[in-house]
């Protein structure tokens, strides 16, 4: 076939296209893989196999062999069917245990009569199965709710959150004097940065974003914050996914805890 | 005033009041960056706020703009009516709903998750739609383009397509493929789970679909500012265009080489192998070539301008320019925004180099000195240029055009020296506060001050931008301007190649680079699907 000039040059230009792609492929797949993979020790075939994404690993390195052991700080595992779950009501299963079980604490209605019990109505199904899956395995421990989660189904935890999240809060004690501090205020929007303190609102805001089992904690019992930050501080409390309350509560002063716990019960 | 006039002036103004909204939140963030304390500064106001700035700067800026003069250049470079004008007007329309749509969004704190999505974060659904009706406006627009084109040559056969159209459309072709990433990522990943449809997205295809369009979205907001050098910066010095089918092999290369290498943007990413970074990152070098030509040929066309003013020796000519001209005084600022701009992205895309810059401040600097620097500097001069034949009114003061011109070049210099400095140092970018108190960040505070200075020149200058505009409406009498006139080669081509008059040709190279560099890449993630992540809502 014999092309004109016009033809020739579009054809020429695009071979070399071409060319370019296939000179970079060569490169990329091939030489700079091999040459990398010989220095890691890596065989030609794992090299290429790796550059092109068909075997895991850089060509560039040996795979590290990795004997740590892992200790999770919970089992809880989040999957879509979880949330699925915690998001279908059954009500059969959470009224009986909720008025035979749990009111004994946390009222009937999900708002505790007790200061150092939380409220539950209104909190996160996520956040009230990732504690009692953490009760139950034993990441979370606590005298009363030890024993009682130990006894619970999955079905029956996924009932309880559901149905907990889904009553509104009750009528709160609200002390709006003791909000009126600007100090306190601050930690809560933007923390301390000269001491690694994020913001709370950073994960416990709405729409935040922090981790999906954040709970919420507006209006939340003044003494069950204190307990818990305090718990948190001195390393009693361990079922925060990477140390996340442990670091920050650590680096909180006995009257930073008290006026946060303050602040929340507050809102 | 005529309806072109009208089409284009609706556009142009809604780009430019997103703009300079934007440009105050953007003052205001780096104010947040620095040691000095700021209003209103928390995490949640910081982020709302660089959403509000990238969705305003880079969709609603840019779309506008190019659309409005795409529209400009469709009926002046052709000299023949926009055909289906309720159309454009429809898709202007189908545009602001969507911008309004999305900014309420924003402004009610339902999509704090950047211009750029971020998946598994997740907005309200009404951001998304509102995001996807302006593309859809934008494709209004790329059909008209190329109807418009398309026409034109039936009734002039064998004529070549004036090249500042012949750009436009290359623009419009080009977009079309940019968007089919981001359209892909949405419609069929973020919108279901964004409706709730879904509970989990794999990560590392969105951020692949999005990386297609990632960077090529830079070269769509980039070839007006290409299209000014070729066809309006000649023109106003004076001169000829040094050579007519240097640009049209520049857009025939924009469109070629602007696709297949978003991967640069996930060099530190995981999800991809590295032969296909190295392919990508081997392609990018090749978008350098049609910077570079155009370079040339624009330097070699103010050359010429100069030499016929009487410019003398080897660089006498440069003097000679007519510098008190806003465009040419324009080109000069954006090539030497480009010199420090360009060259910093051949760091960025550097497979090795990339690494150090990675996520710090740098990348940061980088974009806004090549957007805010070299192309938005050249959207002004575009708009003083057209501005008096738009609306019908006399020029303005040039001198105070000048100011704002040198006070942007400025300005934007300020801050992004230091920004590119700081990110060397591993200034993160992403990052609403700084612990100044720490020793080790301490050393930042004042060059992140000096940052903001920068800042505070570009909003006077956006300011007075808006004001020297405002200016021509204020008029009382109109005078006749003539008609808008587009720059002529040096040798004016009586005929060009099939290929060099059209993008037939050119969409099956594309096809094939796309294949090359981005076919294994997405189809990876459905040979071998990997774990996905839960959906994470922010609103």
């Amino acid at each position: 076939m014999q092309l004109e000039g016009q033809d020739r040059f579009l054809f020429r230009f695009m071979m070399g296209v071409v060319a370019l792609v296939v000179a970079a492929a060569l490169l990329g797949f091939v030489v700079v893989p091999t040459i990398q993979g010989a220095r890691a020790g890596l065989d030609v075939w794992t090299s290429v196999c790796r550059a092109l994404g068909i075997a895991p690993g850089s060509p560039s390195a040996a795979t590290p062999q990795n004997t740590a052991q892992a200790q999770p700080s919970s089992n809880v595992v989040w999957s879509p069917f979880v949330i699925d779950d915690l998001a279908r009501p059954n009500p059969q299963v959470a009224q009986d245990l909720a008025q035979n079980l749990c009111a004994a604490c946390h009222g009937e209605t999900g708002t505790s009569p007790a200061p150092d019990f939380p409220h539950l109505s209104g909190q996160s199904a996520l956040a009230i199965y990732k504690q009692l899956h953490d009760f139950k395995s034993g990441a979370r421990q606590n005298p009363q709710m030890s024993p009682v989660a130990q006894q619970l189904t999955e079905e029956q935890m996924l009932a309880m959150s559901n149905h907990y999240a889904s009553l509104a809060r009750g009528t709160l004690d609200r002390r709006l004097d003791w909000v009126a501090d600007p100090v306190t205020d601050q930690l809560v929007r933007t923390g301390d940065t000269a001491r690694g303190i994020p913001g709370c609102q950073s994960c416990h805001g709405t729409g935040a974003g922090g981790p999906m089992e954040t709970p919420t904690l507006s209006g939340q019992r003044e003494t069950y914050l204190k307990a818990q930050l305090t718990a948190f501080a001195q390393g009693q409390r361990k079922n925060d996914v990477f140390n996340r309350m442990r670091d920050i509560a650590s680096r909180l002063t006995p009257a930073e805890i008290e006026a946060l716990a303050r602040y929340y019960a507050a809102q | 005033m005529r309806s072109l006039e009208r089409l284009t002036l609706a556009h142009l103004w809604v780009a430019f009041v997103a703009f300079t909204i934007a440009c105050f939140l953007g003052v205001w963030q780096m104010w947040v960056r620095s040691p000095l304390a700021a209003p209103f500064s928390t995490p949640d106001h910081y982020f709302q706020s660089v959403t509000a700035h990238g969705v305003s700067m880079a969709y609603v800026l840019s779309t506008f703009f190019i659309m409005g003069f795409g529209y400009y250049v469709a009926e002046t470079a052709l000299e023949r009516p926009l055909p289906a004008k309720g159309l454009a007007w429809a898709g202007f329309w189908l545009g602001i709903g969507g911008v309004v749509l999305a900014a309420v969004t924003i402004l009610l704190n339902k999509a704090s998750v950047l211009y750029t999505f971020y998946p598994p974060l997740m907005a309200a659904p009404t951001f998304y739609i509102g995001l996807v009706l302006v593309v859809v406006a934008s494709w209004i627009w790329c059909g008209l383009m190329i109807l418009a084109m398309s026409q034109w040559k039936r009734e002039n056969p064998g004529r070549p397509v004036p090249l500042a159209m012949f750009a436009t459309v290359a623009n419009a072709v080009m977009w079309l493929w940019t968007t089919v990433g981001v359209a892909a990522e949405i419609l069929f990943i973020v919108f279901p789970a964004s409706m709730g449809w879904t509970q989990t997205v794999d990560v590392g295809l969105t951020r692949t679909l999005f990386s297609w369009t990632l960077h090529a979205i830079v070269y769509f907001w980039l070839l007006p500012a290409y299209i000014a050098f070729y066809t309006m910066a000649p023109q106003e010095a004076g001169g000829r265009l040094y050579s007519d089918m240097m640009g049209r092999l520049t857009f025939i290369l924009f469109l070629l080489y602007s696709l297949p290498v978003g991967l640069h943007h996930l060099f530190m990413d995981p999800e991809h192998a590295t032969g296909f970074k190295f392919l990508q990152m081997s392609l990018t070098v090749l978008v350098s070539v049609p910077t570079l030509l155009t370079v040339f040929t624009i330097s070699a066309s103010m050359e010429i301008a100069g030499r016929l003013r009487g410019g003398r020796g080897l660089f006498g000519w440069i003097g000679a320019l007519p510098w008190e001209k806003p465009m040419v005084l324009a080109t000069g600022l954006a090539f030497f925004m480009l010199w420090f701009g360009g060259g910093g992205g051949l760091i960025n895309m550097s497979f090795g180099m990339n690494a150090m810059v990675h996520n710090s401040s740098w990348v940061t600097a980088h974009f806004h000195l090549i957007f805010g620097g070299t192309v938005v500097i050249m959207y002004f001069a575009i708009a003083y240029s057209i501005w008096p034949k738009l609306t019908g009114w006399r020029p303005m003061d040039a001198g105070l055009q000048r100011l704002q011109l040198w006070l942007w070049a400025i300005g934007m210099m300020v801050m992004t020296l230091p920004w590119h400095y700081l990110g060397l140092q591993g200034q993160w970018r992403r990052v609403a506060t700084f612990d100044y108190s720490n020793p080790l960040i301490a050393p930042w505070g004042k060059w992140v001050v000096l940052s903001l200075i920068g800042g505070v020149i570009l909003l006077a200058s956006a300011l007075l931008f808006v004001w020297n505009l405002w200016q021509h409406h204020r008029q009382a009498a109109r005078v006749a301007s003539a008609p808008q006139r587009y720059a002529v080669a040096l040798h004016q081509p009586a005929t060009v190649p099939p290929a060099f008059n059209g993008f037939r040709a050119w969409n099956w190279m594309v096809l094939f680079l796309m294949l090359a560099a981005y076919g294994y890449p997405i189809a990876q993630f459905f040979i071998n699907p990997p774990p996905e992540a839960v959906v994470h809502r922010v609103d």
